[in-house]
């Protein structure tokens, strides 16, 4: 008697390689970019019945949703240039099918020769987890025994944002044609259920999956509903506010990571005590950071003094 | 924090920069002050961290207190000192450099104030890779590197820039994707992720494919031949003092990281090694016929960064797989030399295009304008990548054919002598324009002599030649804490 679940998975995997194929061949653009945002959905999917939950909020907040959002975004900017791909040789593909094959072959007979037994580091994380003030392992890992790397992660936001400040005056102001409007009543309805969504993200990662990036990523929508149905318009004044707001959360994590090394402790060492406070300070100074950026990038530009033409009554 | 019984130089390595780099974006109008100050202090901090190697050995930090493979340990031995010693002695002069370069007169204010922000991103970047043990750590630090690096690429807003930056984007993403798939290989099989772990491990064939993965992302980051396809565009299109971090600092990451790992895993067979320079080679000749051919100044500047690095692979393969116990440090002596004098050498010729107001090589002989200096400065800076005495590049060559003359393998002795001959002829195209000062007879312009502006990348210059007297010193220097991974 096959296990209904097997069955469930099998489809899923047809499914994630078919849409994968699907998302290359297509022609459209906007229906290429619908078929990631399902492609990814099915990949949160796979990362649930892989029961890895973190990962699948993750996939589906950023991977899925503010991925999906900023590609329609870009789609919207670049319309008007010709859709018609520069045409490849049938050489060319075959040579780089062959080369793929081969690559995906060696790492097939690497992945198939390796035990799958190898504990890998979670019994150090339960063991140590009591110190590190939060009962949740995946919190634990990103919020204390690895949370150098978490600071660095939140960094790279910091420079993707400033990049794209800087990129965008490289492109005369786009055609921007209006996205296409938001009713506000669903806004005004939706905005709150939102806010209380990535809060409630934010803090069952103490406990249960969940935490900063996919609560600011959630946030993000707020920003981005905002943007979208015309409820707030990012104003040159602004600047000062979104710069700190980006910076905030690397400027309390990185100041708390140092300021705990004094009385014979190291960077990054909590006192045990008050562990659990310090990291949800982290997390939510961190998620509020997440969110202005992720927001800011989908805005894609530093808010200049808006021309006449672009403003609307 | 002057109660701490022992100050934490390399946390503080790190973290300096970040924080200026906060502090430079949240308060543009002071960017470049406080930009300037964060790099002083970051570089005093190196310094305090390689008086303490050379009193004690490698410095050891576990943040967290959890210690490696649970937490995350920071080590700084002798090369990893080294390099943080380079990448701040260069940051300072790129930094003085880049004052002049986008001042108010030159550069929009846009470009003034988000320059600061990215480099000392950039900085923290590097100085993080530079003394992390953990290879999940050393791809974010990739990612930090790659995502200001795209930055500092496109920014004077050109058009062109931003092409060659987005191609950089793609080449640099994809190099840290398979590197973090390599990642994932090695957490596979060993699930563990710190260096010890990689070099107490037994040969495994998830590690092979670990290593394969690394190394592939690796070579594409450090732009080894046939992968240098996005570094010509990417480099001659930057602004001058972002090309030279670039060129100087940026591809030096990857080479470093591949150093290490060259140490640390279960790998490196004789075809392997082989492999990697004989890709040198065909690095060093492809790219010495390019800049033969180029037609810019800063292409022709960035086309002999693809040479050096495949001399650096050369360098590393030079005595074959029994010989990397000393190769590595033939390797780490040319990536320091070219780090120097690819720095100064960028610097001068944005001067010289500064001023000039062009960097069409076929017409430098015909300006009214001759920033003698700053021409001075290139020459100079082209003495120590052409390897004459006494530069460091000199040095580099030098322990690159001792060694491969030891090993018997003449044929990497070869590779280097026509590389060595086909820089002076490339160099030698700039440098003749520079000496015929006699087609061009007009009254001569007002800046025929030099500016303050010249200082710093003819310190740069000279340093890359007066620091192959020091080369001992240095050698001995980066041997501190080897062989790696012993505990210190």
């Amino acid at each position: 008697m096959a296990d209904p679940l097997l069955i469930f998975d099998a489809l899923l995997g047809v499914a994630l390689i078919a849409l994968a194929i699907a998302v290359l061949v297509v022609r459209d653009r906007f229906a290429m970019i619908v078929l990631f945002i399902i492609f990814g959905l099915m990949t949160a999917l796979a990362w649930v019945r892989l029961s890895a939950p973190d990962v699948a909020l993750a996939e589906a907040a950023i991977g899925t949703g503010l991925a999906g959002a900023l590609m329609l975004k870009t789609l919207h900017h670049i319309r008007a240039a010709p859709a018609a791909p520069v045409p490849v040789s049938v050489g060319v593909v075959f040579a780089n099918m062959g080369f793929c094959a081969m690559v995906f072959v060696g790492l097939a007979i690497a992945f198939m020769a390796t035990s799958l037994e190898a504990p890998g580091l979670a019994p150090q994380v339960a063991q140590n987890i009591d110190a590190s003030g939060v009962a949740h392992p995946v919190t634990a890992v990103l919020l204390n025994f690895r949370a150098y790397d978490t600071l660095m992660e939140v960094v790279v936001l910091l420079a993707a944002i400033i990049a794209v400040w800087m990129i965008e005056r490289g492109i005369e102001q786009a055609p921007a044609r209006h996205l296409g409007e938001i009713y506000r009543g669903f806004a005004r309805l939706a905005l709150p259920a939102i806010v209380v969504i990535g809060t409630y993200l934010l803090w069952v990662g103490a406990y249960a999956p969940g935490g900063a990036f996919q609560g600011g990523a959630a946030l993000a929508a707020v920003g981005l509903l905002l943007l979208l149905s015309g409820l707030y318009r990012p104003q040159p004044a602004h600047r000062p506010i979104a710069r700190l707001g980006f910076v905030l959360g690397i400027a309390v994590f990185a100041s708390v990571a140092l300021l705990v090394a004094s009385g014979g402790r190291l960077p990054f060492e909590y006192p045990p005590a008050h562990a659990k406070t310090l990291i949800l300070l982290i997390e939510g100074v961190v998620t509020i950071s997440i969110a202005v950026t992720l927001a800011a990038l989908f805005h894609g530009r530093e808010p200049e003094a808006i021309p006449v033409s672009e403003t609307r009554a | 924090m002057t109660d701490l019984p022992r100050i934490d130089w390399p946390t503080l390595v790190v973290f300096m920069p970040l924080m200026g780099a906060m502090l430079a974006f949240v308060c543009p109008r002071q960017a470049a002050g406080l930009g300037l100050v964060a790099v002083l202090s970051t570089a005093a901090a190196v310094a305090a961290l390689v008086l303490e190697v050379l009193a004690q050995g490698a410095v050891v930090t576990r943040l967290g207190n959890w210690g490696a493979p649970l937490g995350i340990d920071l080590r700084a031995d002798g090369l990893s000192t080294l390099l943080l010693a380079m990448t701040a002695g260069v940051g300072i002069f790129v930094s003085l450099g880049a004052l002049d370069s986008y001042a108010p007169m030159r550069a929009d204010a846009r470009t003034r104030r988000y320059f600061w922000p990215l480099w000392l991103l950039l900085l923290t970047g590097l100085n993080g890779a530079f003394l992390s043990t953990d290879i999940f750590n050393l791809y974010v630090m990739l990612e930090v590197i790659a995502l200001a690096a795209v930055g500092l690429t496109v920014l004077s807003g050109r058009r062109e820039a931003v092409r060659a930056g987005l191609e950089y984007m793609y080449a640099s993403i994809l190099g840290a994707l398979l590197f973090l798939m390599g990642v994932g290989f090695v957490y596979l099989e060993l699930g563990r992720l710190d260096f010890a772990g990689l070099i107490a491990a037994e040969p495994a064939p998830a590690l092979t494919a670990a290593v394969a993965l690394m190394i592939a992302g690796l070579l594409l980051k450090s732009a080894l031949f046939p992968l240098h396809f996005w570094l010509p565009g990417a480099h001659a299109n930057a602004t001058a003092p972002a090309s030279a971090l670039l060129s100087g600092l940026v591809v030096k990451v990857s080479l470093y990281i591949f150093l290490r790992l060259t140490q640390y895993m279960p790998l490196p067979d004789e075809l392997l090694v082989t492999l990697m320079g004989a890709l040198g080679a065909a690095a060093i000749l492809w790219g010495g016929i390019q800049a033969l051919r180029a037609e810019r100044l800063k292409l022709l500047v960035a086309w002999s960064t693809v040479v050096q690095i495949g001399l650096i692979f050369v360098a590393f393969a030079r005595a074959g797989q029994l010989g990397l116990v000393e190769s590595w440090k033939a390797a780490a002596l040319l990536i320091l030399a070219h780090a120097v004098a690819k720095a100064a050498m960028f610097l001068a010729a944005g001067r010289i295009k500064d001023e000039v107001g062009h960097d069409r090589i076929r017409d430098l002989d015909r300006s009214h304008i001759r920033p003698t200096l700053a021409q001075f400065t290139f020459a100079l800076s082209a003495i120590s990548l052409i390897g004459l005495p006494p530069s460091l590049g000199f040095a580099g060559k030098w322990m690159l054919m001792e060694g491969a003359m030891a090993a018997g393998y003449w044929h990497w002795i070869a590779v280097t002598m026509i590389g060595t001959l086909l820089s002076v002829a490339y160099f030698s195209r700039v440098l003749a324009g520079f000496l015929r000062f006699d087609r061009l007879r007009t009254p001569v312009g007002e800046h025929q002599g030099w500016a303050l502006a010249d200082a710093a990348p003819l310190i740069l210059a000279l340093s890359a030649l007066g620091l192959g007297l020091a080369a001992a010193p240095i050698l001995a220097f980066m041997e501190i804490g080897y062989p790696f991974g012993t505990t210190p």
